[in-house]
């Protein structure tokens, strides 16, 4: 059972607010399936504007590497991307279980460089959700399950004070690997 | 031959916003080596600037595009420092270098320029035909 204590309502405003602040897009505009890149032209620098926006709204640490790394690092060389730069099928096989409706348009052999169109604010929501919700049971500080949240992103151990810690993204994407490695077999 | 290009322009006031808002963004998307020498320059802004337009540029050439879904350790991973003859010279690590090697690139170029608020970089990777 998860311990998070922010709702994905919660996630889902305060992207709006930072796509709104650093895209000057219209709030209204912005949808779970909006893709950044192809409906509010969205460029890299939007994208690292919006992230670390995230990051600060809800003292998180995202992922520093792509999963096509990660999948890599654990499963060798070739598992994810072939001689041309090519998604391997059983790196859209994974994608799929990552990301499935929120990138509805992932095909074996696609480029790399076309899956950042597919980021849609509910995938950037799924993955901020993914860290809150490797929030542990007790405070890590004081042994006591007392997680309180201000009002806005933020929670705090309601016994000690300290911050809630998370698990950050790239250790969270590893731990996704082994898992369903383990109950699919794919590599 | 394989030649793959990449071409990249950032606004240079909207980057210094960025830049200043965030404090991990220099130390996540620089190295050591490039945030020195940039540090050395009257205004560094422009350099980063056009450093972070290289690094966009080869990414385009690399053809990876970015992860989007977190901060992007590959900008990083693309180094453009000056080399002996002050032309700056780009390098690759990790997973930009991983790439690179897959896609068979043995030579990489970058050449940059800047006016008051727009940097512009430009890059050229070649590679030997792997099929
Ligand atoms: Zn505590």
């Amino acid at each position: 059972m998860s311990h998070n204590l922010i709702t994905e309502e919660k996630v889902f405003q305060e992207l709006k607010k930072a796509i709104v602040e650093t895209l000057r897009a219209d709030e209204n505009s912005i949808r779970p399936g909006t893709s950044l890149i192809n409906d509010i032209g969205a460029e890299s620098l939007d994208f690292l504007d919006i992230n670390y926006r995230l990051e600060q709204a809800f003292g998180i640490k995202m992922a520093r590497h792509f999963v096509l790394e990660h999948i890599e690092e654990m499963f060798g060389e070739g598992a994810a991307i072939d001689e041309n730069g090519l998604l391997t099928e059983k790196a859209i096989e994974l994608l799929k279980i990552r990301f499935g409706d929120n990138m509805p348009d992932l095909k074996p052999g696609m480029d790399m460089d076309e899956v950042p169109a597919l980021v849609t604010a509910q995938s950037i929501v799924q993955g901020v959700m993914d860290i809150l919700d490797s929030l542990p049971e007790k405070c890590p500080a004081c042994g006591n399950s007392a997680w309180k949240s201000d009002d806005g992103g933020k929670v705090k151990c309601g016994s000690c004070g300290e911050n809630a810690v998370y698990t950050n993204g790239d250790d969270l994407i590893k731990e996704w690997l082994t898992k369903v490695q383990e109950e699919k077999n794919i590599f | 031959m394989r030649i793959f290009q990449g071409v990249d322009i950032v606004e240079i006031s909207k980057f210094k916003k960025v830049f200043l808002n965030n404090d991990s963004f220099v130390s996540d998307i620089f190295s050591e080596k490039e945030r020195e020498y940039c540090l050395s320059k009257k205004d560094p802004y422009i350099h980063f600037a056009g450093r972070f337009a290289a690094k966009e540029a080869s990414l385009k050439a690399l053809g990876t595009g970015m992860s989007g879904t977190g901060i992007d350790r590959m900008f990083k991973e693309i180094e453009i420092i000056p080399g002996a003859s002050g032309k700056p010279v780009l390098s690759f690590s990790g997973w930009a270098k991983k790439i690179s090697g897959k896609k068979g690139i043995n030579q990489f170029t970058v050449s940059i320029s800047h006016s008051e608020n727009h940097a512009v970089a430009t890059v050229i990777l070649t590679g030997r035909d792997t099929v």
